[in-house]
């Protein structure tokens, strides 16, 4: 069995930076930087596109699930 | 007709494959994936809201003027001490405090850490938020200590006919 890290280490990352981007953003918020709230807002909804994007690749590398032992 | 008693159906060839639980409780590689790309999409549809205020401040929403307000008369507001108001709805509270004989200052006293009301205590001469001790300077709102970051937003005021008033709040320079 094969195993591949890649899917789940980058989607790791993009979960990471979802809350980094979030935290800043509802900071910024509260600063009143509105256009730096869009600009987050952006970069954390892109995020979900490309995480669907890489599950869809990965989804099938590696080993067998167990469910189909 | 092929005899399926007591013969395992062949793979997906049957709508009960699925019924078969027994490794339901643990995740694996896939289904991991699965959870994380789910709270992907949460954080892109937790992130709207923030972004349709912004977007709302941004179409000339911003820099709202409120109708003045009358906080209290200079008479009833000894030199040092603070009164509590609400501006500029009345879910938002505020503290003026009288610094000099013709100094007035006044913040929206929800903390910037997580909005407890924050006091102004006439012997340390400084703002203090109960909750987690923050601390605020006077003179500018700053924060001085404990976990708040941001200032507390400012509150124009007026002194007009021995009355105090509200004008505006009053936006952060950055
Ligand atoms: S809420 Fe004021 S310090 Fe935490």
């Amino acid at each position: 069995m094969k195993r591949s890290y890649f899917g789940v280490i980058s989607l790791c990352a993009i979960l990471f930076m979802d809350i980094v981007f979030m935290q800043l953003l509802v900071h910024q918020y509260f600063h009143q930087n509105y256009k730096i709230v869009l600009l987050f807002m952006f970069c954390n909804i892109i995020l979900f596109p490309i995480a669907l994007y890489i599950y869809k690749q990965e989804i099938n590398k590696g080993g067998q699930s167990h469910e189909k032992k | 007709m092929t005899d399926w008693n007591n013969n395992l159906p062949k793979n997906d060839d049957n709508y009960t494959h699925n019924i078969n639980r027994n490794n339901e409780r643990s995740l694996d590689r896939r289904g991991f994936m699965k959870t994380l790309v789910g709270a992907a999409g949460v954080f892109a549809v937790a992130s709207l809201p923030w972004g349709t205020l912004a977007a709302k401040e941004l179409m000339g929403l911003s820099d709202k003027e409120y109708p003045r307000q009358k906080i209290v008369d200079i008479t009833n507001i000894a030199v040092g001490d603070s009164v509590e108001f609400h501006f500029p709805s009345e879910h938002d509270s505020a503290v003026l405090i009288r610094l000099k004989e013709n100094k007035f200052v006044a913040y929206q006293n929800a903390c910037t850490h997580l909005r407890c009301p924050v006091y102004w205590v006439k012997d340390q001469q400084e703002m203090v938020c109960p909750c987690h001790h923050g601390k605020f300077d006077v003179q500018t709102g700053e924060p001085t200590a404990g976990p708040p970051r941001r200032a507390l937003p400012e509150i124009i005021v007026e002194v007009e006919s021995n009355s105090v008033y509200a004008v505006r709040v009053k936006r952060y320079e950055t």
